[in-house]
């Protein structure tokens, strides 16, 4: 017991920072298998609970998801584990249907006898488990980039550091927007949900950067032909923002193209619309020349790191961002890399909180809470974070690329302080 | 040169071709969906339409004559191995309680677990197929009739249960639709444990039923039984013990006796599930039932309202087919009954779910038989690679390029329009065979004819429709 506790605490203050964390992992990369989980007391692994969109409406992203946490967890045991004891995914598909993820939720804590429960992306599925998962004080770190989390809406269990909310991506983009593309704005979403939050984060952001929204134009869910929507767009329009998903997105860019022909004006768009899509799919090439937000570059770039370079390799993507074994098989890479970043910040966390079993998961969350600074490294591959332990959400760099010779060029990198807003939720003050 | 059946097939084959070949000079476009949306597909639903239009003018005006091709030649005699059957039934049920195992022990992903995959992929999707191309393979590799046989040998008596005779087979086709519904609504009916737990109850209740009552159990109750009969008439091939005979796809069923109504209804439920399998997927059904396509809440948000929609489709398609039948009975003016009727005609449809069942399962079972694979190679997800694969990913990368996606959604429609063709050829060789008169034959068919090109145009719809869920 006291072997472990001393290892515990050498590993508490090694890990001021998480890229320590990396670095030690590095070292036990080169030891022998017996050897790397020899100083551990337990050699049981640690289980974490995969809530995976493998079936159901998420299952393009889910793919690509388990992809990324596959390789993630690979990395991390051949590194030596947590606490030296081996990691262990425990893969449980969720449908992406919010019933089916907090009866997952339960069966992590219940029959699989997991640590944490980990990896969820659709907004309703995470509002859908986290109640439970507070219920079963289950540490349940979520990749869904929802506000949810921040907006103080669920508990102290749930947690979101490995990727960026929408709110600080959307806030992020506007000063950006408005110093280079233009300070009239029309924004072209879909009606529900998920487009009303670009609506209302965008607008108040781009108005504090002394632009403004001309048009809202909300396209009802199930239209699949937008051409009677494009005549609202005020002709002072000085750039489109759109953020179109859904079957018919490819058929709006297209008549998109048709209505403005050559003469357009700038156009900015989240690359949700054409994630895991070729962006040289005949029918985009109207998007040349058109900007994109992206939560990592899909593209290897001229300054890319040597850890997007290490990730890259390890989760099999090319330089294109697709997949090394199919070059159309394109990669969710914008979001993806939140599953690479949680995994390491879960391992980092109990390795700072000496995390020995469930007894110990408010001492995890706690730990996590406790984190502030994640520098770029090979933990953090998408580039360095800053961690809110109040609002149990991280912040970090955005980046956006322009269409440029058929590939998505970086055209410009966020600080992080772009993307702050003030806090909405103080979840250390709840009990655990 | 002697004008038959052969050459009516060649020129449907002639229209069929040139609508495939059009994907060469297809508009470019294609991902997953968005790319068939970017499809011209209005025009290939047009040409669909007018290749069964066509075959609908054919067969009306072609003289009857010309119907003749639907017999089969008796190959050669097959060599008989006596007990081959039951070893390959009990082979068949030892799979079945390694796939139980497997759903229990094996992972939690129905991806990654062989008992959904072979369920779903091996099973539903490719043997179902294969009874259409080879025949009646499910006579060998049941698990039932061997394990059956094995212990009335050792119980060394006959069945002495008798099933009451007015039930005939709407056990079956009610457990069909039972497992259309579980297929469609369950909130996760690739969930390992729950389908290898149902799966092997199954077996057991069929087992007992076919130990106590006899074979007799399996094609009165038994759903796969009478569904897999239908699907195997359809084949060229007969497997019988005289010998292999080979004829046009669907001989056996132009030249069938009246089967009985309740075996004969199930092509028309086999295809109201097939067709209502794609509908609850449209955004027109999500905008119906009120939901957001572009958030579906989940599978186990709409489990009613896909329940009610499964027996509203069965029972518009039940509706729609006999007013049809009606109508055509009325204008030919012939004493046939109404359910007479039903019974012969009914099962010519079969073709159509057919086809549709290619349509709708081919996108699945392109990325699932690499799950198939991966996981044969490692049962267990233990980092296992029996099959040598090394570094395995499963793509979906041709659901995301234009010309596979050109090429799958034609493939579907291929199979929707000539399933289509078939069904028509189909009905008027039995019309020509029940009615007196040619002439009675032909009017009876206008409406079933109309039906078909209505339902060839709402199968394109679907394929071309815009989907959620």
């Amino acid at each position: 017991m006291s072997n472990r506790k001393e290892f515990s605490n050498s590993r508490r203050k090694a890990l001021k920072t998480i890229g320590l964390g990396a670095g030690s992992a590095a070292v036990g990369a080169s030891l022998p298998l017996w050897a790397r989980y020899a100083e551990a007391q337990s050699s049981a692994p640690i289980k974490v609970g995969f809530q995976a969109h493998k079936t159901g409406i998420g299952a393009a992203y889910g793919r690509w998801y388990e992809r990324t946490t596959n390789a993630a967890a690979k990395v991390i045991n051949d590194a030596g584990g947590i606490n030296g004891r081996p990691l262990e995914i425990v893969l449980e598909d969720d449908g992406t249907d919010p019933k089916r993820g907090a009866e997952v939720v339960e069966k992590f804590a219940t029959q699989h006898e997991c640590d944490v429960a980990y990896g969820t992306l659709f907004s309703h599925v995470v509002i859908g488990s986290a109640p439970r998962a507070g219920e079963l004080k289950l540490p349940y770190f979520v990749v869904s980039e929802g506000h949810h989390v921040a907006s103080g809406m669920l508990n102290r269990y749930t947690l979101q550091p490995g990727i960026t909310d929408v709110k600080s991506q959307v806030a992020a983009m506007a000063p950006f927007v408005s110093d280079n593309l233009g300070k009239k704005v029309t924004m072209i979403f879909p009606d529900f949900a998920f487009g009303h939050d670009h609506r209302d984060f965008f607008s108040a952001a781009i108005e504090a950067q002394g632009g403004e929204v001309v048009a809202k134009i909300a396209i009802p869910p199930t239209e699949s032909s937008f051409t009677k929507y494009f005549p609202k767009i005020p002709r002072d329009t000085e750039v489109i923002y759109h953020v179109m998903v859904g079957p018919a997105v490819l058929t709006f860019v297209k008549e998109l193209g048709e209505f403005f022909g050559p003469s357009r004006p700038e156009i900015f768009g989240f690359i949700d619309s054409l994630e895991a899509v070729d962006i040289n799919s005949p029918g985009l090439e109207f998007l040349d020349g058109t900007y994109f937000w992206e939560g990592n570059p899909r593209y290897a770039q001229d300054n890319q790191s040597e850890f997007d370079k290490a990730y890259r390799a390890a989760v099999g993507v090319d330089n294109n961002g697709a997949s090394v074994s199919d070059p159309t098989d394109v990669s969710t890479y914008a979001h993806m890399f939140g599953c690479w970043e949680t995994l390491h910040v879960i391992k980092a966390g109990m390795e700072a909180s000496g995390y020995s079993g469930a007894g110990d998961r408010a001492k995890l969350i706690e730990a996590v809470e406790a984190m502030s600074d994640l520098p770029h490294s090979h933990a953090h591959p998408q580039g360095a974070k800053l961690f809110n332990g109040k609002t149990h959400q991280v912040f970090g760099h955005q980046y956006i690329t322009r269409v440029t010779d058929g590939k998505l060029k970086l055209a410009h990198t966020t600080s992080i302080e772009d993307t702050l807003y003030p806090d909405e939720v103080d979840y250390t003050t709840q009990a655990f | 040169m002697r004008w038959d059946f052969r050459y009516c097939l060649y020129i449907v084959g002639l229209v069929t071709s040139a609508l495939l070949s059009m994907s060469g000079a297809a508009l470019a476009h294609a991902a997953d969906q968005a790319f068939t949306l970017l499809l011209p597909t209005g025009v290939y639903t047009a040409v669909g339409v007018i290749c069964v239009v066509a075959t609908v003018v054919l067969v009306t005006v072609l003289p009857e004559r010309w119907m003749t091709g639907f017999t089969a030649t008796c190959l050669h005699r097959l060599p008989r191995v006596r007990g081959f059957s039951t070893v390959t039934s009990c082979l068949s049920a030892g799979l079945v309680l390694m796939l139980f195992v497997l759903g229990q022990i094996g992972p939690r992903d129905p991806l990654a677990n062989l008992a959904p995959l072979f369920v779903w992929t091996l099973f539903w999707t490719v043997f179902v197929v294969a009874t259409g191309i080879f025949g009646s393979l499910w006579h060998w590799l049941n698990p039932w009739s061997g394990p059956c046989r094995l212990i009335r040998a050792l119980l060394d008596e006959p069945p002495r249960l008798k099933p009451a005779n007015g039930l005939g087979c709407w056990p079956a086709a009610l457990l069909f639709a039972a497992f259309a519904g579980f297929l469609l609504a369950d909130p996760a009916p690739a969930d390992p444990a729950r389908l290898s737990g149902l799966m092997l109850t199954y077996w057991l209740v069929t087992l007992l039923g076919t130990v106590l009552f006899g074979p007799v159990w399996l094609r009165r109750c038994e759903f796969l039984y009478v569904t897999l009969f239908h699907f195997a008439r359809l084949s060229p091939i007969r497997w019988t013990r005289a010998g292999l005979r080979l004829g046009w796809p669907g001989w056996q069923i132009a030249g069938s006796r009246r089967l009985p109504l309740s075996l004969a209804v199930v092509p028309l439920l086999v295809l109201a599930a097939g067709s209502f399998d794609g509908v609850n997927e449209t955004f027109w059904w999500l905008d119906k039932i009120g939901i957001n396509p572009l958030m579906f809440p989940g599978r186990s948000a709409v489990v009613v309202p896909t329940v009610l929609g499964l027996a509203g489709a069965i029972a518009i398609l039940l509706t729609a087919f006999g007013l049809s039948l009606w109508i055509g009975l009325r204008l030919a003016g012939d004493s046939l009954s109404f359910a007479d009727a039903l019974a012969l005609f009914a099962p010519t449809v079969l073709p159509i779910a057919f086809g549709y069942h290619i349509a709708h399962y081919l996108p699945g079972f392109l990325v699932e038989i690499q799950y198939t694979v991966a996981a044969l190679s490692d049962p267990l997800s233990r980092g296992a690679d029996i099959l040598g694969l090394g570094e395995f990913f499963v793509t979906t990368g041709f659901f995301y390029n234009q010309t596979t996606v050109r090429v799958i959604w034609l493939t579907q429609g291929g199979a929707v329009v000539v399933g289509h063709v078939l069904a028509i050829l189909l009905s008027h060789i039995v019309a020509i065979r029940v009615f007196e008169r040619p002439g009675q034959a032909v009017i009876s068919q206008i409406p079933i004819s109309v039906f078909m090109v209505f339902y060839t145009l709402f199968g394109l719809w679907l394929l071309a429709a815009p989907r959620g869920g």
